[in-house]
């Protein structure tokens, strides 16, 4: 039976954390009830006593007994999130909102474009797209961080290199001298990719400016715009249309989002901050 | 087959076991806030003292909140056997708006709380008006706020007829009227030493009912001289409000980009939130957690700083003026498109609480004469 208050949060024992990168650490948890939530979707994990803030969850949405959530350090919440340790409790509401349309990427090519944390969400669906990915023509992923070492997922990049239909290019900010790959802003990427832009979609997340300037990219690049996914970040406070923090003109990004197409949301206000 | 008013006065003359239960089964409970195209006719007409009675019998069964006059300003307050002649029946808003009830400034909503049946009385009709949209946000959707609904469900409210005007009230711009029509139970006209009651929904319908009312008439309609009184205050807030702009020329204005406009209003603005906060529409809070998971919900504004702001810094609203424009669009703009409801019921109190003295209304003129 659904919960009747929708502010409680399920405790989650934390039972693993991950270091990704100097600033980012993914925690894994297990809720106790079980959680499903679809891709793209964001869950509210409550620090007790601290705050709460929302994620995608980075792990795949067929597994419904942990979850993983991907956290940088970047506010008060992250900062006590990554001062935990296993066997602490954290708190989880959702999920929320409205994921990845899967069902539009049947047949298609899909062009996936991350920069920095937005990799964690990605992560999510990639593991979606996986299970499949016999409906799915091909898969590309465009990846982007500041440096080598702020490249995260490094043992699922190398999984996902050797997995068929699946391809992944990365870009570096500033290299180092043992980077093998692109050097520049993740657009740079779009150049390299070999895509039949007439059937394929494609899917941005990252940092707000990431996003805008890929977005234009791929518009052209000759994408039509519904079918260019974003997956918008805003202050999603109670994750269901009520507290107005998400507030994005005629939007609430944690109700009507946080996926949208570039076509939904290209005249809201404030889309790329 | 009796009649529908012979129901009635059965029912408030002989409260036998078996009269209720025709009538149990003539009024058909609705849920809160589906009641508004319903239209009940019958007026039941209380001698004062009947009515005083009435109050009497109610603070029995029920927590009564009532406007009541302190240091000048007319606020709900708590009322008892002690204090009910002190009752103030007339005027128009309350300091406080009627969201607070339901949506009070601060709620625990992880622990469970008593729950207590409560009549509010003589809420005007911008306030009730207000319902239609905090409806919709609290109740609809796939999740539905309980705490909310419970608060709802648990209070009759009675409307009640503004009965003089305060410069800032322009319900009437909006296509309201300074009387209760529909969104609270019972409408409550007062005249000449007698009391009007009339059922505005089922639940309404239900408490009236309830109690053993010895009305001195049944009337199919308000009395003439009640209905001159409503027309003369409407005629007072039309004059007053002329220049101003209704819902839909308000947004047809404040949608132009317009930044000198914002711009010079924000210029005196101190982002105290006090507009928001005394709204009866604005719904947004803020969640703080508390030990054990708990979680507190507060009143939040728009016009606080960091308001929209994310923890990697972003904020849209960081700017000033760019909230007080985001609270313009949001009002006339966005929630009517997401909700079908007025997000603006012309109260005033916005304009009345600045500190910065922003008047909506000039803000709103200004605009519609720009162009």
């Amino acid at each position: 039976m659904r919960e009747l208050n929708i502010y409680r949060p399920i405790k989650a024992e934390l039972i693993k954390v991950i270091d990704e990168s100097p600033l980012i650490k993914t925690f894994v948890l297990v809720p106790e009830q079980e959680i499903s939530f679809k891709t793209g979707q964001f869950i509210e994990v409550t620090v007790e006593n601290v705050g709460e803030a929302p994620f995608t969850p980075s792990s795949s949405p067929l597994e419904t007994k942990q979850l993983e959530v991907t956290v940088m350090k970047a506010g008060y919440v992250t900062e006590e999130m990554h001062k935990m340790v296993p066997g602490q409790y954290m708190g989880i509401r959702g999920p929320y909102g409205r994921g990845y349309p899967l069902e539009e990427f049947y047949g298609k090519e899909v062009l996936i474009l991350g920069g920095g944390c937005g990799f964690a969400p990605i992560r999510s669906l990639l593991y979606n797209l996986k299970a499949i990915s016999d409906r799915l023509r091909k898969v590309t992923l465009c990846y982007g961080s500041k440096t080598p070492e702020d490249c995260i997922y490094k043992p699922y990049i190398s999984e996902l290199r050797a997995t068929p239909k699946f391809e992944v290019l990365r870009s570096v900010d500033k290299a180092d001298a043992s980077w093998q790959e692109k050097v520049g802003v993740v657009t740079l990427l779009l150049d390299d990719v070999k895509v039949d832009v007439g059937n394929s979609v494609a899917v941005v997340c990252g940092p707000p400016i990431m996003m805008k300037y890929g977005t234009f990219k791929l518009l052209d690049m000759g994408y039509p715009e519904d079918k260019i996914y974003l997956s918008m970040e805003k202050n999603m406070s109670c994750g269901f249309g009520k507290c107005g923090h998400c507030a994005m003109g005629h939007y609430f990004v944690c109700k009507d989002g946080p996926v949208f197409s570039y076509n939904e949301v290209k005249n809201s206000p404030n889309i790329w901050m | 087959m009796p009649s529908r008013g012979d129901l009635f006065r059965l029912c408030f003359r002989a409260t036998d076991g078996k009269m209720k239960k025709v009538l149990d089964r003539y009024i058909v409970d609705q849920p809160v806030g589906t009641c508004k195209e319903k239209t009940f006719m019958k007026v039941f007409c209380l001698p004062w003292n009947t009515w005083l009675e009435f109050l009497r019998d109610i603070l029995k069964e029920y927590q009564l909140i009532a406007p009541l006059v302190r240091d000048g300003y007319a606020d709900f307050g708590e009322i008892t056997a002690a204090n009910c002649d002190r009752i103030k029946y007339a005027g128009n808003t309350t300091t406080t708006p009627l969201k607070a009830f339901f949506f009070p400034i601060k709620e625990n909503v992880i622990r469970n709380r008593e729950k207590s049946k409560r009549v509010l009385l003589g809420v005007p009709n911008c306030d009730l008006a207000a319902l239609e949209l905090l409806d919709s946000i609290y109740l609809g959707g796939d999740f539905e706020d309980h705490f909310y609904k419970e608060s709802r469900e648990n209070t009759v409210i009675f409307g009640k007829d503004c009965d003089d005007i305060k410069d800032s009230c322009h319900c009437v711009s909006y296509g309201l009227n300074p009387y209760s029509e529909k969104n609270g139970d019972i409408s409550m006209s007062y005249m000449e030493g007698c009391v009007y009651l009339s059922p505005m929904s089922a639940k309404g319908e239900t408490f009236l009912a309830k109690f053993d009312l010895s009305p001195s008439e049944i009337l199919e309609a308000l009395p003439e001289q009640v209905v001159l009184n409503r027309d003369s205050i409407a005629t007072q807030l039309n004059a007053q409000t002329k220049d101003v702009p209704d819902e839909k020329a308000s947004r047809i204005c404040i949608e132009k980009e317009n930044h000198e406009l914002w711009r010079k209003h924000a210029s005196t603005c101190v982002s105290c939130g006090a507009c928001s906060f005394i709204c009866p529409t604005c719904h947004c809070f803020l969640l703080l957690d508390r030990k054990g998971f708990e979680k507190v919900k507060n009143w939040d504004a728009c016009q606080l700083p960091g308001f929209s702001r994310v923890a990697a810094g972003e904020d849209p609203l960081a700017k000033l003026s760019e909230r007080l424009k985001f609270r313009y669009l949001c009002k006339f703009s966005y929630k009517p498109d997401m909700f079908h409801a007025l997000a603006c019921t012309g109260c005033g109190r916005c304009i009345d609480a600045c500190i910065g003295k922003i008047n909506k209304n000039e803000v709103i003129t200004q605009a519609f004469q720009q162009g």
